[in-house]
């Protein structure tokens, strides 16, 4: 029986090629991750604190951007070529937007690191979220550029793939996990409007002296159009994983296919009305706005639940397929031994944890606590570092045989990573989480401040630092044995069967579902118009302030101001 | 039912948050405890986890032997 790469040859080295470029990036992200967790909790300075931000910013593109959204790539071009059953339309196209997006990673991955050494005069020390007032060299932001750009090929590619599959099957249902590309990209679309605005028509000219001033409110509030919904990108490829293959890891079938559907299109209309929960600190919006925001965050959660309660019901009918029994014993009847299957499993269950964290930040008021903290990171290594990692390195497990034609080197190797994930994470977000409550702040190689103690609630600061740098030491080893296997993966003979990469068919097929969910269209148009109405006023707002590139002091902190001055203006 | 090793391997993992997020438990009552506690804790889980692993394989064994 053949598997994917001998169906599709060059489709499987385009994936290739996304994968490793994902691989490469986690693997140096990860030795920064570690070496700034050793330093910013005192335990090993292997730098100077002047360079932190040059590591932060490598650290958190490489891998909350390069990493997850070159795995997307790779991912997104198998699914729609296996669930469409036909090669992509062209195969030129789709090696360009791979070039392109690769050449964008390099120019912007060149310009971070030239940072280590300031005779090059290039640099790029503005953090994985890069808005005014700090400022990069030109080549951070055309890497930037080039790369968004070439995500857009990619989509555009995977839509063409659809049109075309779409003329022999008139009739018939988009195939699931087509559709969930195909949702999650015109998501996408929608949400890097706001990024490629700011950086095409702000923070370029400004970094290339063409003009002198922005306003960094506009820039900060475009920057989080995108901001949030990028976490959706990155945690979509997780939810395709958790909805298709999951199921079948498990050992049974998904339960929902019209539960599926609804959650994708929930997250095409939800994403993007939500960014302002980014800025509940901003002094220039006006706290109406961030209510608005507040409010669509909370109905975010309603598929992330949906979700949680498949995913598990799923699973439980997989277990009971396998002769599990009872209320809770059939989780033993799971096959922990595979790696593919414990990892998502561990990611999920840290997501959940990750979720509980997310209301904290979402809520407007107890926001305000844990703002700018290290619990914040704690937060969002659960979800983008775990959920999304987690399940992206699992997922590869059995993923990547299908791409080579080669077997997994190491199943047990591969099941201690996972685990050593999950402990490692566990003991670096709890202590994150601990001390962002205390007070300790994010972004900073020194922690620490002059005549002044953090009170932890309970336990020590040092133990919390301790607990962080042990934690990050798993982490990476966990990295180290994920690459190694990979690597040793490449170099098995290839045999016929790899693995088995067949995915039954949904308990609850498609034939059940409306119609109406397959109207692309009219959720785009839906998204658009929430899109419009969430940030309109807001917009309108910054700008009239302070101006486009920003001189006019003075911003309204209510939103009653907001409605005076409108009046004003119209009067 | 079984516990196999992967299984054992995966409760041990979980045994982990559980230990450290007791203590926190106690906390919340207010009960402070040392960071000793912790790894108490997690030894008297481990304990339980390995009781009920070679439990498991021993009545397995049983199975194995009345067939
Ligand atoms: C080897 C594993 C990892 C370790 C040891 C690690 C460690 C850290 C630490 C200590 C920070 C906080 C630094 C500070 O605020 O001063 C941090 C920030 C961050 N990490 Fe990680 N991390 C790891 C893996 C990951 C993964 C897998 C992702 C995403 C896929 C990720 C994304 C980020 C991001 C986006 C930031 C924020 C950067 C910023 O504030 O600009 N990390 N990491
Ligand atoms: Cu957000």
């Amino acid at each position: 029986m053949a598997t994917f790469v001998d169906r599709y040859p060059e489709e499987a080295s385009v994936v290739k090629a996304c994968l490793t470029v994902a691989f490469v990036s986690l693997g140096i992200g990860a030795f920064f991750g570690l070496v700034q967790a050793l330093h910013r909790t005192g335990v090993v300075r292997l730098f100077s604190s002047v360079d932190y931000y040059t590591v932060l910013t490598a650290h958190g593109v490489l891998l909350a951007l390069v990493f997850t959204i070159f795995f997307l790539l790779g991912l997104f071009t198998w699914a729609i070529t296996r669930s469409l059953e036909r090669p992509l339309p062209n195969i030129r196209l789709t090696w360009a937007w791979v070039g392109l997006a690769q050449a964008g990673t390099v120019a912007t991955a060149a310009a971070i690191l030239a940072g280590f050494v300031p005779d090059i005069g290039v640099s790029a020390d503005v953090l994985f979220t890069f808005y005014a007032p700090m400022k990069a060299h030109p080549l951070f932001y055309a890497g930037l550029a080039m790369f968004i750009v070439g995500t857009w090929l990619a989509g555009a590619d995977w839509f063409l793939a659809y049109r075309e599959w779409r003329k022999d099957n008139p009739d018939e249902r988009i195939p699931l996990q087509t559709f969930m590309v195909l949702t999650t990209m015109l998501m996408w679309y929608l949400a890097t409007i706001g990024v490629a605005v700011e950086v095409v028509v702000f923070l370029l000219p400004w970094s290339f002296g063409i003009v002198e001033t922005v306003n960094p409110l506009l820039t900060r509030t475009l920057f989080w159009f995108f901001g949030h919904p990028v976490v959706y990108f990155w945690l979509m490829p997780a939810y395709l994983m958790w909805y298709t293959i999951l199921p079948k890891l498990a050992g049974g079938r998904l339960f929902s296919d019209p539960l599926a559907r609804v959650v994708f299109v929930l997250f095409l209309l939800l994403s993007t009305p939500v960014g302002i929960h980014h800025q509940y600190l901003d002094p220039g919006i006006a706290e109406g706005f961030k209510f608005i925001a507040m409010t669509n965050t909370m109905f975010l959660l309603l598929p992330s639940l949906l979700t949680a309660f498949t995913v598990v019901a799923s699973m439980e009918h997989g277990a009971r397929q396998r002769g599990g029994e009872g209320r809770l014993r059939w989780l033993g009847a799971l096959p922990w031994r595979d790696p593919a299957f414990t990892g998502m499993a561990l990611a999920g269950l840290m997501f959940a944890a990750g979720g509980f964290s997310g209301m904290i930040n979402a809520g407007m008021n107890i926001n305000y606590l844990i703002h700018n903290t290290l619990w914040v990171p704690g937060h969002f290594h659960l979800t983008v570092g775990t959920a999304v990692a987690l399940t992206m390195m699992a997922g590869s497990y059995w993923l990547v045989p299908q791409l080579t034609g080669r077997k997994l080197y190491s199943r047990p190797i591969g099941l201690a990573q996972v685990v050593l994930w999950f402990v490692g994470m566990v003991f670096m977000s709890n202590a994150m989480h601990r001390a962002g409550l205390a007070g300790v702040p994010r972004r900073t190689a020194e922690p620490q401040y002059n005549s002044f103690d953090f009170t932890t609630t309970m336990g020590s600061i040092e133990e919390l630092q301790l607990q962080i740098a042990v934690g990050g030491t798993l982490l990476f080893v966990s990295v180290v044995l994920f690459s190694f296997n990979m690597l040793a993966s490449a170099i098995e003979d290839p045999v016929e069967t790899p693995v088995d990469d067949r995915l039954p068919a949904p308990l609850s097929g498609a034939d059940g579902s409306p119609r109406v969910l397959d109207n692309l269209r009219l959720w785009t148009a839906i998204a658009v118009v929430l899109v419009v109405l969430a940030y309109t006023l807001p917009l309108a707002s910054i700008v009239q302030d302070a101006g486009l590139f920003g001189n006019v002091p003075g911003v309204p902190m209510l939103i009653g101001n907001f409605v005076e001055s409108l009046a004003g203006v119209i009067a | 039912m079984r516990l196999t090793p992967a299984g054992a391997l995966v409760l041990v993992a979980f045994s982990v948050p559980v230990a450290i997020e007791l203590r926190t438990l106690f906390g919340i009552f207010g009960v402070a405890l040392p960071l000793a506690s912790v790894v108490v804790f997690e030894a008297v889980l481990l304990a339980a986890i390995a009781v009920a692993y070679v439990a498991s394989s021993d009545s397995d064994a049983d199975a194995a032997a009345k067939h």
